[in-house]
């Protein structure tokens, strides 16, 4: 009797004991974010509190044929070591989802010892149990060599690991959800900053009646689809309407990649054909194979009301007489990346377009094979009856009430793009009261300039900023301290980015706004701790120190636009203007 | 960024011409380091220079420090409008030995 009782007692305390262990356990994997640790630690209270020589921790490894060692306890340090998840002692328990005393493995047919040859170990009895959470198998728990008495694990043993087991189980499978969260968010946040550059790609639309207008609806966060126009010196203006082949991430870097290069070469190459040509070749150099671009480029003369373009494989332009008599132009050669061979010597074939007081729309094929809101196709015929019944509205929204009618709820199919170019804007339109205002507003005249991270390129900067703020008047005074502050910015880019010369590049943006002159400075180096970036004392006169305290002399405000999702610091300086 | 040394009674005037920036400035600085450690004053014709950032300034100050610290004198001279606009934004006007012109200079006992 006497010895029952004591039994008894030994038995309710050890039940108080096991289950202050699965209460600490449950709290510590319910606050810990790092799962590893805490399965560490787990694990070795296990262990420790079960009196086992040792213990390890299986996960299963995504296609659910390889256990792998996540951590283990005891002499032997098998951490790492893989196994098949059909195989051994601990295959079963995964297999069967049961947990299992061996008592004594050389009994037992399953047993692998060809790890205990490897770790000099010696295994004679083991204790395993499952970690899953219903049906979903994650790993299993083993223990290994009971210590003391007679070296046997017994049954309360088995349901104290299989109880411990199931809460670790459920730890994993939080974690993991929690990371995959965490995952997304940062895919999400990639894509929505994706797009802002992409928008900040397209121009902004002028004030003001203009010849020229577009609009860009992407279908999902990023655009295949991209339009751009700008002034040239002489007042012709340069415009093009581009689709990417594909979707998703791969074709919005190929098209804010098309985008720029068109921007860039077509100040100088005012040639259409000839800049189609160039195009081409940077694009087959460079671009993922495969991926093409169609594309209509072209330079509009208000004076003459004439459009000169090339096509390379878009969607024909259409002309609208102020008669509402229609006409396409079909391309005559294929679309951008395809080869360099087969373009002719002299570029794409060019044609002119008069249009004489109509005008002239470019589309991407989102807007001709787009449903309208009763399922059929809006069709080449039907953007000619919006354009009818809306021919007296300004431009701009007559290529709104185009995009209008499509329906872009639910699923949408493709992107929406389109650019209209009007000889006669100033007569339509509900704009400033229908005053006559003139056409053509410039735009904020606008530098965006590269080089690549060098010191022997500051100079080409220092020229392109010099000439771009005597060309648009600025201020003679200030003139050589903003062409000093953007070489001092870009020297620590180079020293502090990039850590010397490199041959990745900084991107220089001035723009003459009516506020004051905005510059932006781009790199691609490893993020900016803003708090680092205080000059130095005079007495301590270092390059790197003196070119901070001139750009906060001379700058009105200073800063790093917010960072996300690894597209590079950007500086932001601006300089107010001064009242008069 | 050109240079040329001249020996003028005694003293050393070397002449900078071009651009002294990030790609020029440190040859900036080996010459006139080189030209201070030979003993003699050193007067720094700034006439030809059309423009200096912040790592030519600092060629500037390690050259006048060396000067200083050897006892012997350093002097810029001719400098113009621009590049003393960002002489004076390192405030540094006052602390540099500046003249018009070499006689200037001379005259002034520096």
């Amino acid at each position: 009797m006497h010895g029952d009782t004591q039994l008894e007692t030994a038995g309710g305390e050890r039940l108080a004991e096991s289950l202050e262990l699965l209460a600490d356990m449950g709290r510590d994997f319910a606050r810990s974010l790092d799962i590893e640790v805490t399965l560490q630690s787990a694990l070795t209270r296990i262990t420790d509190y079960l009196g086992a020589e040792g213990g390890a921790l299986f996960l299963l490894e995504a296609d659910e044929t390889i256990l792998t060692c996540q951590c283990c306890v005891g002499a032997a340090n098998i951490t790492g070591l893989t196994l098949r998840a059909d195989h051994g002692i601990i295959g079963r328990c995964v297999q069967e989802n049961a947990g299992d005393i061996v008592r004594d493995v050389t009994d037992d047919a399953s047993f692998d010892g060809s790890v205990d040859t490897k770790t000099g170990f010696t295994t004679r009895s083991i204790l395993c149990a499952p970690l899953s959470v219903k049906e979903e198998r994650i790993g299993a728990i083993e223990l290994i060599n009971k210590n003391g008495g007679d070296g046997l694990f017994d049954d309360n043993d088995l349901t104290l690991l299989q109880v411990l087991s199931s809460s670790a189980a459920l730890a994993i499978l939080n974690a993991r959800m929690a990371s995959e969260l965490v995952e997304q968010e940062k895919t999400k946040r990639e894509l929505e900053l994706a797009a802002e550059i992409q928008r900040s790609l397209l121009p902004a639309e002028p004030p003001g009646p203009y010849p020229i207008s577009g609009l860009n609806i992407p279908a999902r966060t990023v655009s295949g689809d991209f339009y751009d126009f700008f002034e040239l010196d002489d007042g012709r203006i340069s415009f093009c309407l581009g689709d990417v082949s594909g979707k998703g991430i791969n074709a919005a870097m190929l098209m804010a990649k098309t985008a720029s290069l068109y921007r860039c070469l077509g100040k100088t190459e005012t040639r259409p054909g000839k800049l189609l040509a160039r195009l081409n070749e940077e694009i087959c150099d460079t671009a993922t194979r495969g991926m093409f671009v169609t594309l209509v480029g072209g330079i509009y003369d208000p004076k003459s009301m004439t459009a000169r373009i090339a096509n390379a494989g878009h969607e024909p332009p259409l002309k609208r007489t102020p008669e509402g008599l229609y006409e396409s132009f079909e391309a005559e050669a294929p679309p951008l990346g395809i080869a360099v061979a087969i373009i002719p010597e002299d570029g794409y074939p060019e044609f002119d377009i008069r249009l004489d007081g109509g005008a002239l729309y470019l589309f991407s094929d989102g807007v001709t094979e787009g449903k309208l809101v009763n399922g059929d196709a809006l069709g080449a015929d039907g953007v000619r009856k919006i354009l009818d019944s809306n021919a007296d509205m300004s431009l701009a929204k007559r290529l709104q009430s185009v995009v209008a009618g499509l329906d872009r709820g639910g699923d949408l199919h493709d992107d929406i793009t389109i650019l209209g170019i009007d000889s006669r804007p100033e007569e339509l339109g509900a704009h400033q009261g229908g005053d006559g205002s003139r056409a053509a507003k410039p735009i904020v005249p606008r530098l965006e300039y590269a080089i690549p991270a060098r010191a022997a390129r500051l100079r080409d900067a220092r020229h392109a900023v010099r000439r771009f703020l005597e060309d648009v008047g600025y201020d003679g005074t200030h003139v050589p301290d903003i062409v000093l502050i953007i070489d001092e910015a870009c020297q620590n880019i180079i020293r502090h980015g990039y850590g010397g010369d490199s041959d990745q590049w900084i991107e220089i943006a001035v723009a003459l706004e009516v506020t004051g002159l905005v510059i932006l400075l781009r790199d691609f180096a490893d993020p900016v701790d803003e708090a680092e970036i205080e000059p130095r004392d005079l007495d301590d006169v270092r390059p790197g120190g003196l070119g901070v305290h001139f750009m906060r002399e001379i700058m009105d405000e200073i800063g790093y636009l917010p960072r996300e999702g690894g597209y590079g610091n950007i500086l932001r300086m601006v300089k107010r203007a001064t009242e008069n | 960024m050109e240079h040329s040394i001249r020996d003028d009674g005694g003293a050393t005037v070397v002449e900078l011409a071009g651009d002294v920036d990030l790609e020029s400035s440190p040859s900036a600085r080996t010459i006139l380091l080189e030209c201070v450690g030979n003993g003699k004053s050193v007067y720094v014709d700034m006439a030809g220079v059309t423009y200096i950032d912040s790592s030519g300034v600092a060629s500037l100050v390690e050259s006048f420090q060396s000067a200083r610290a050897g006892g012997t004198g350093f002097t810029l001279i001719a400098v113009s409008e621009e590049v003393m606009r960002v002489i004076q934004l390192a405030r540094l006007d006052k602390i540099f030995t500046i003249h018009d012109s070499l006689s200037a200079a001379r005259q002034a006992g520096d």
